[in-house]
């Protein structure tokens, strides 16, 4: 019954680790689209 | 509704021995490789409020050379070096990474979370933080001294300056680059990792408001790190992006600068709104007078401090259509925040209100704020602001802001939750000098200084006419008095209450609502390591 119980929550654990993965991953990702779109504005469309 | 009642069938992290089962680490180690968010909470606080003491030092510098007209002690070249690293050193090393150590220490406990989501980029996003600082003191012994440019590193001053600026560019890579981390983990830890039952309309206000501001960080500190990556290019690798004799434009990096710059303002003060919404309901004993309004008004700032940014360049030129835009979008601003200072007032309307040392800062806060922000609506009219641009009225507005608004809001916090955080209660009557001490003496510094800039009296100059003299010598008896009741707050507040004074009760203000008062004080190690239920 308790290894059970260790289980899911090692597996809800898991769960939200993955989606904070995707979560960070998303927000970094407008962090670097914001760096780099500055330098593309500045050199292409100025 | 802000208010949560916590179902303690579900809650088994508290009030147990098995809190603290894996224990707290010991020695350095705790603190070189800490995960704990309570832990990296203390370092963030630490280290902010040293660097808050370095940057008043040279504010009591600055504050001496002004004293009287005439060159006293140092040369200009020094003086814009005392000017330029104080905003730098306020900003980015003393208030940003304030509110982030507030933000380790209660996002997790506020929302029922046993960590933040990313516990190692937490610990990276600390230590990043004293090279950075380093970094930028040190710019100080280098030929050519520390950057002299203004905080805001203007081109073509920033691209002409020695290695002091290269080092003062890379601080602040550095910090922005952890500015960014701590965001990412912030909004990711708000998102997934609060409490079953705990939807975002049911959030306590420093949550929001840290969400919000969270948000902001994200879209402006790339964009800062970009235009001081071209700065850097310009100076070392023959591009001129802001080099007029290149093709290049000085102004546009005022433009880039000042779509980071603003909402950076909203940054410094969206998370003093939310620690003041927390205070005024607790020592008013009523529920926050129109929770949704408040988080739809925080929403509406940072929006519209996306929109904004020209109005710090009236003076550069631009078509009429453009000042009466950024006039306008400027003005609209004091409609959401008037909206906060209101609800705050009707909190405290009809409510049991008492003034222990948090109340007292918070209510401080929402009197002289109000009063910056008065002075920026005035700035806001354009051909006010062409007259006033540069001028100590301008010095005067945004320290109201941010020393009246960010740092007594974090005073506030600090008395409100360094119960649960040292296990101690703090010393009321030294808390109630310190209050009392930094209001007046604050008021002596940045008051006289309206007045120096509607007569005309420049800032970042060194020197200044004989009839300046009177508000000048005012100014600076009232900011080695404001130093010295930092000094106060640090040996006779924050000393004392953590080595010992009065237990603290789990909750100790009676009319405090929220998660954070269900676990003791101080907070145990581990917390909420099985999620509390909020019904």
């Amino acid at each position: 019954m308790e290894q059970r119980e260790q289980q899911e929550q090692q597996a809800r654990q898991q769960k939200v680790r993955s989606g904070n993965l995707r979560t960070g991953l998303i927000l970094a990702s407008i962090a670097v689209v914001f760096f780099v779109g500055i330098f593309v504005k500045r050199m292409w469309f100025s | 509704m802000s208010s949560t009642t916590v179902d303690h069938a579900h809650d088994h992290s508290h009030g147990h021995g098995h809190d603290d089962h894996h224990g707290a680490p010991h020695g350095w180690r705790r603190w070189l490789f800490a995960t704990n968010h309570k832990d990296i909470g203390t370092l963030y606080l630490w280290f902010s409020f040293t660097m808050f003491l370095m940057g008043g030092v040279l504010a009591l510098m600055i504050r001496t050379e002004l004293f009287q007209p005439g060159l006293q002690f140092f040369n200009p070249e020094f003086f814009n070096q005392l000017t330029t690293m104080h905003g730098l050193m306020m900003v980015f090393g003393a208030i940003m990474p304030a509110f982030v150590g507030f933000a380790n220490w209660m996002i997790p406990l506020q929302i029922g979370a046993s960590d933040m989501a990313f516990a190692r980029m937490n610990n990276f996003s600390f230590w990043l933080l004293p090279p950075a600082a380093i970094l930028l003191a040190g710019s100080f012994f280098v030929p050519g001294g520390a950057p002299a440019a203004g905080w805001t590193i203007y081109a073509p001053l920033s691209t002409q300056m020695g290695m002091g600026m290269d080092m003062g560019i890379f601080a602040l890579h550095i910090m922005g680059a952890s500015s960014i981390m701590g965001s990412i983990n912030i909004i990711t830890t708000i998102l997934n990792m609060r409490a079953p039952g705990m939807t975002l309309m049911k959030m306590p206000m420093f949550c929001w408001t840290w969400l919000i501001t969270a948000y902001l960080l994200i879209a402006v500190m790339p964009v800062l790190a970009g235009a001081i990556t071209m700065t850097l290019t310009d100076r070392h690798f023959g591009t001129t992006f802001f080099n007029a004799a290149g093709g290049g434009d000085p102004v546009m990096f005022q433009h880039i600068f000042w779509f980071f710059g603003h909402p950076e303002v909203y940054i410094m003060i969206l998370p003093a709104f939310g620690i003041v919404s927390h205070v005024v309901p607790t020592f008013a004993r009523k529920p926050l007078f129109g929770y949704a309004s408040m988080v739809y008004a925080t929403s509406s700032i940072a929006i519209l401090s996306f929109i904004v940014w020209a109005h710090h360049m009236f003076t550069t030129g631009m078509p009429v259509t453009a000042q009466l835009f950024f006039m306008y979008a400027t003005m609209l601003i004091a409609v959401p925040t008037g909206v906060k200072v209101f609800n705050w007032i009707a909190t405290m309307w009809r409510g049991s209100m008492t003034f222990e040392t948090p109340m007292l800062f918070a209510v401080g806060f929402i009197f002289v704020f109000t009063m910056g922000g008065f002075t920026g609506l005035i700035l806001a009219v354009t051909p006010i602001d062409i007259q006033m641009q540069d001028t100590y009225y301008v010095v005067a507005h945004f320290h109201y802001v941010l020393v009246a608004g960010s740092l007594f809001a974090m005073f506030s916090g600090f008395y409100y939750w360094a119960p649960k955080w040292t296990g101690h209660m703090y010393n009321e009557t030294s808390g109630k000098i310190h209050f009392w001490a930094s209001i007046i003496t604050f008021n002596i510094t940045f008051f006289p200084m309206h007045f120096l800039g509607l007569a005309g009296m420049p800032r970042r100059i060194a020197d200044y006419p004989a009839q300046f003299t009177d508000f000048n010598q005012i100014a600076t008896i009232g900011a080695f008095g404001f130093g010295l009741s930092q000094v106060y707050f640090l040996f006779f507040v924050i000393i004392p209450t953590i080595r010992g004074g009065k237990q603290a009760e789990a909750k100790p203000w009676d009319g405090a609502e929220g998660l954070e008062w269900t676990v003791p004080s101080p907070a145990p190690f581990h917390t909420f390591e099985e999620p509390p239920e909020v019904k």
